[in-house]
């Protein structure tokens, strides 16, 4: 500590420049050291309300009220409210919970996947990511609980012994999704509480009401942040990135099966499992975009999400945007190339039969609209990275409903083709599933730290026992210096 | 500070010296004499069965090599800083596709013979082949592996080039002339091999066809030029010649990324499988039936067990990964389970009832094999062992797993 050089609160940036491969570009900017970083993300938590925060909630709310309007129709009308019928027996329900299933990915990817890599620019976003996986699989789960009708017997979905000797299907991928998805929902939920302990922890120790101290320790489990508790939050942090890897890889390929074991045109086909995985971290990318762009500039955070973490998400969009153009590229010459009518036939059927416009939708979308970020001034540009990400959105969704609708709606006999509309049931049920997801999200935004402030201080160069300069303590930091982004 | 570093204060060699590099040639002149003495025999004997042989000769070497060329294209797109002495020997193994190119002409001769279902004139009495006729022609086909070999050769060429050029002016702009090629590389790279699968293995039974084979074909590279990266690290530091920039971290991480990629053919493999399986349609099914048939089940099933459960196991733990022993073991071991991935691909058209394994087929391996050692030991014995003046070297050599 003796050699410390003292520490200067300017910005670091102007020094290292992106693109230059000796050194990295600082992940933290502003000079946020290790209590400033505590202040202004246990801050978001523990301070005043933010004056747009209930407008967004209340927002959020009624669009969640409209998913229970929506639902209870269903359960009191029937299913049949919907709009699939023979032949077309999936559509939007299906459509929706691949949708947010896939959306979901992306946070495993960035707090698991990453986390292998030892990525450290995964810090500043893995909290809200993870956060969005649970939310969104939430959101999925809707689907599946509520196709069965009477809802009350979802649980039927599980192989419970029962009297009456009923069991699922279990050569069905569909009772494997049931599998897949629970383990996920559940080692997902595990995982990122075990984040949150020493973060609900550093709440308990600054909150200022006995209500928020109470909840807080509650939630913090008696974490005081010992040497010994931290050397098991790291055995147990790497555990569980270990498990969710195959786990998320395993859910998006059996969502795949849901269609691939088939004989379908359209559906059957090997590549799916891979293509459906980059799919969806394709999705998911893009949504975490969506959602940081706004949050970033919301909560105050741009210097701890910066433009270089917004960036290389963006890559990782237009790389995984480019496998799924691959697949729609090898799906689309291996029909010709097979020389099977069936296969040629679905595929050109999809290309320029009824729903050519969903199939040219879905194309630009993922596929075209991504490629703009080949260029850096695009990937860097706040508006464009956010209205390519809803682009992307659009089109992942357009995608779900391609495979599903176009393959199922023009059979082996003609005389039951037909062309499916949604009624606006299904709309409504959609429109809501966002509901249940932003006031989630909101909720969490406001009373969960959402920027993993443990793991943050660690990519700090101040944490770095090679860094040759700034091997000082960064509570030197003088306190109360603040920096507004 | 406590690391787990091999302890030396020695500085990293900067090039073979004149007496290993010397042996190292000779032991590649020695395996290609061998091979190509072997193959004429083989040719000899029974040519039939040399093509076929050959053809999983040449697609082990060539796999190896295009598994080199993506590790470094793939260390460019991330900006990766821990690979730079791995990087400088994958660059070795892509340098070898010029070898790979002039290895083809073999196969061109031969391709009437390995591909003569729709090569011969029978293709034009089937139905099916006529539709495919505008892909599956002879003269589209050698056109397609000339432009193959000019995407690989090219890249390979550029991306080693640069990195020895940078090795005598330390130049960082070199870096990022790189890092900007990476992207379209990737690209290139992605197409190329997986349609180089289609024609080169796929064709191989023209009626049978599966979305994901491209992605199979690329899943068998990444193993193999892993296993064979691992080797020739574990080969220098043994040998004492590297142990800053490339010590038992960076095995460490070559272990995790071979490991990886085990898991990844697995799960490509099985994808391919179980909805062939599950859908049951006769003319997919057939590829699984003739490597059902005979013994051709238990080699099916040792690629199952030695190509994925065993090194699964074995590879699991941080010691196993860290070891040398352990880890060139499962590399040495991944390589002839490569080989027989190839060998049941290709095979089976030829052993229709069961596998027979021929000395024939060691004449197909070792002559291409041999081959392209030449030109790997070459660039070993003449060039750096890393590269000595990237600027990412002291990132690289501070490499820490905790």
């Amino acid at each position: 500590m003796s050699t410390s050089v003292p520490i200067s609160n300017e910005k670091p940036v102007a020094a290292v420049n992106t693109d230059d491969p000796v050194g990295r570009h600082p992940l933290v900017l502003g000079g946020l050291g290790f209590k400033s970083i505590t202040d202004r993300v246990a801050g978001i938590s523990l301070g005043k309300t933010p004056k747009t925060w209930p407008f967004a909630l209340a927002l959020a709310v009624s669009l969640l009220m409209v998913l229970g309007g929506s639902l209870g129709w269903l359960v009191s009308q029937g299913v049949g409210v919907w709009g699939m019928n023979s032949t077309i027996g999936w559509a939007w329900d299906i459509t929706g919970f691949v949708f947010w299933i896939g959306i979901g990915h992306a946070g495993t990817l960035i707090s698991a996947i990453l986390y292998l890599f030892r990525q450290k620019w995964r810090t500043s976003i893995n909290r809200a990511a993870e956060a969005m996986t649970i939310f969104a699989v939430l959101a999925a789960l809707i689907y599946p609980a509520f196709h069965v009708g009477r809802v009350w017997f979802a649980y039927w979905m599980l192989p419970i012994p029962n009297q009456m000797g009923m069991w699922p299907q279990m050569k069905s991928p569909l009772l494997w999704d049931v599998f897949a998805v629970s383990t996920y929902a559940t080692v997902s939920a595990l995982f990122w509480f075990v984040g949150l302990v020493p973060d609900f922890a550093t709440l308990r120790d600054r909150a200022d009401t006995k209500t928020k101290q109470i909840v807080y320790g509650i939630l913090s489990l008696g974490w005081r942040g010992s040497h010994r508790a931290w050397l098991h939050y790291e055995r147990a942090y790497q555990i569980f990135a270990g498990l969710s890897t195959p786990l998320v890889l395993s859910v998006h390929t059996i969502v795949s099966f849901d269609f691939a074991v088939s004989i379908l045109p359209g559906w059957h086909t090997t590549i799916f499992p891979p293509y459906f995985v980059a799919g969806a971290i394709f999705s998911g990318f893009a949504m975490v975009v969506t959602l940081m762009v706004v949050a970033r500039t919301a909560l105050g955070l741009k210097h701890l999400i910066t433009m270089r973490h917004l960036e290389n998400m963006n890559k990782i969009i237009l790389a995984t945007g480019t496998m799924v153009g691959y697949a729609y590229g090898i799906e689309f010459f291996m029909a010709w190339y097979s020389g099977n009518p069936y296969e040629s036939f679905a595929l050109m059927n999809r290309v320029f039969g009824p729903y050519a416009w969903a199939y040219w939708t879905m194309v630009s979308c993922n596929v075209l609209f991504p490629q703009l970020f080949w260029f850096k001034k695009i990937r860097t540009s706040i508006p464009a990275m956010f209205a390519i990400s809803i682009v992307v959105n659009v089109g992942m969704w357009f995608e779900r409903f391609v495979i599903i609708v176009t393959s199922l709606h023009r059979d082996y006999i003609p005389s039951s083709w037909s062309y499916y509309r949604p009624s606006l049931v299904d709309m409504s049920t959609f429109v809501g599933t966002f509901g249940l997801f932003l006031t989630l999200f909101l909720l969490f935004c406001r009373f969960v730290p959402v920027i993993a402030i443990g793991e943050v201080k660690g990519v700090l160069p101040a944490a770095d026992p090679h860094n040759p300069h700034d091997a000082h303590d960064a509570h030197g930091e003088k306190a109360g210096v603040e920096h507004h982004g | 500070m406590a690391t787990s570093h091999e302890v030396s204060t020695k500085p990293d060699a900067i090039k073979l010296d004149a007496e290993s590099a010397k042996k190292l040639q000779g032991i590649a002149i020695g395996v290609a004499v061998v091979g190509v003495i072997l193959a004429a025999a083989g040719y000899v004997t029974d040519p039939h069965r040399l093509a076929f042989s050959y053809l999983t000769g040449f697609l082990w070497i060539t796999t190896i090599a295009l598994g080199g060329l993506f590790f470094v294209i793939i260390q460019h797109l991330t900006k990766a800083g821990w690979s730079v002495a791995p990087r400088r020997h994958m660059e070795w193994l892509s340098g070898a596709l010029p070898a790979c190119a002039l290895l083809f002409l073999p196969i061109v001769l031969f391709s009437h013979d390995i591909y003569h279902h729709w090569m011969s004139a029978e293709a034009a009495h089937d139905e099916i082949l006529q539709k495919k006729a505008g892909y599956l022609n002879p003269t589209f086909f050698y056109v397609r592996a000339a432009i193959y070999f000019g995407i690989w050769i090219f890249l390979a060429s550029y991306f080693a080039g640069r990195s020895r050029e940078q090795d005598k002016s330390g130049d960082r702009k070199l870096t990022e002339k790189m890092q900007n090629l990476a992207p379209p590389a990737t690209l290139l790279f992605g197409l190329s091999i997986t349609f180089a699968g289609f024609d080169w293995l796929m064709s191989l039974d023209p009626h049978w066809y599966s979305t994901i084979f491209g992605v199979y074909v690329f899943a068998g590279a990444a193993v193999s030029s892993l296993s064979m990266l691992a080797l020739i690290n574990i080969g220098l530091q043994r040998a004492g010649l590297l142990h800053k920039i490339s010590n038992v971290e960076h095995r460490h991480d070559i272990g995790k990324l071979l490991f990886g990629f085990i898991v990844f053919w697995a799960y490509i493999g099985f994808s391919q499988f179980i909805l062939i399986w599950y859908a049951n349609i006769p003319e997919e099914t057939l590829f699984y039936r003739h490597r059902w048939e005979g013994n051709w089940k238990v080699v099916s099933m040792v690629l199952l067990f030695g190509h994925f459960v065993i090194p699964f196991l074995v590879l699991l733990s941080r010691h196993a990964k860290r070891h040398y022993t352990v880890l060139g073991g499962a590399a040495v071991w991944m390589l002839v389970m490569h080989y027989l991935d190839l060998y049941w691909l290709v095979m089976p058209t030829l052993d229709h009832h069961g596998a027979h394994f021929s000395w024939i087929d060691l004449g197909g391996l070792l002559a291409p094999v041999g081959v392209a050692a030449v030109l790997i030991a070459r660039l070993a014995a003449s060039g750096h062992l890393y590269p000595i003046k990237d600027p990412r070297l002291p990132e690289a050599a501070a490499v820490q797993n905790i």
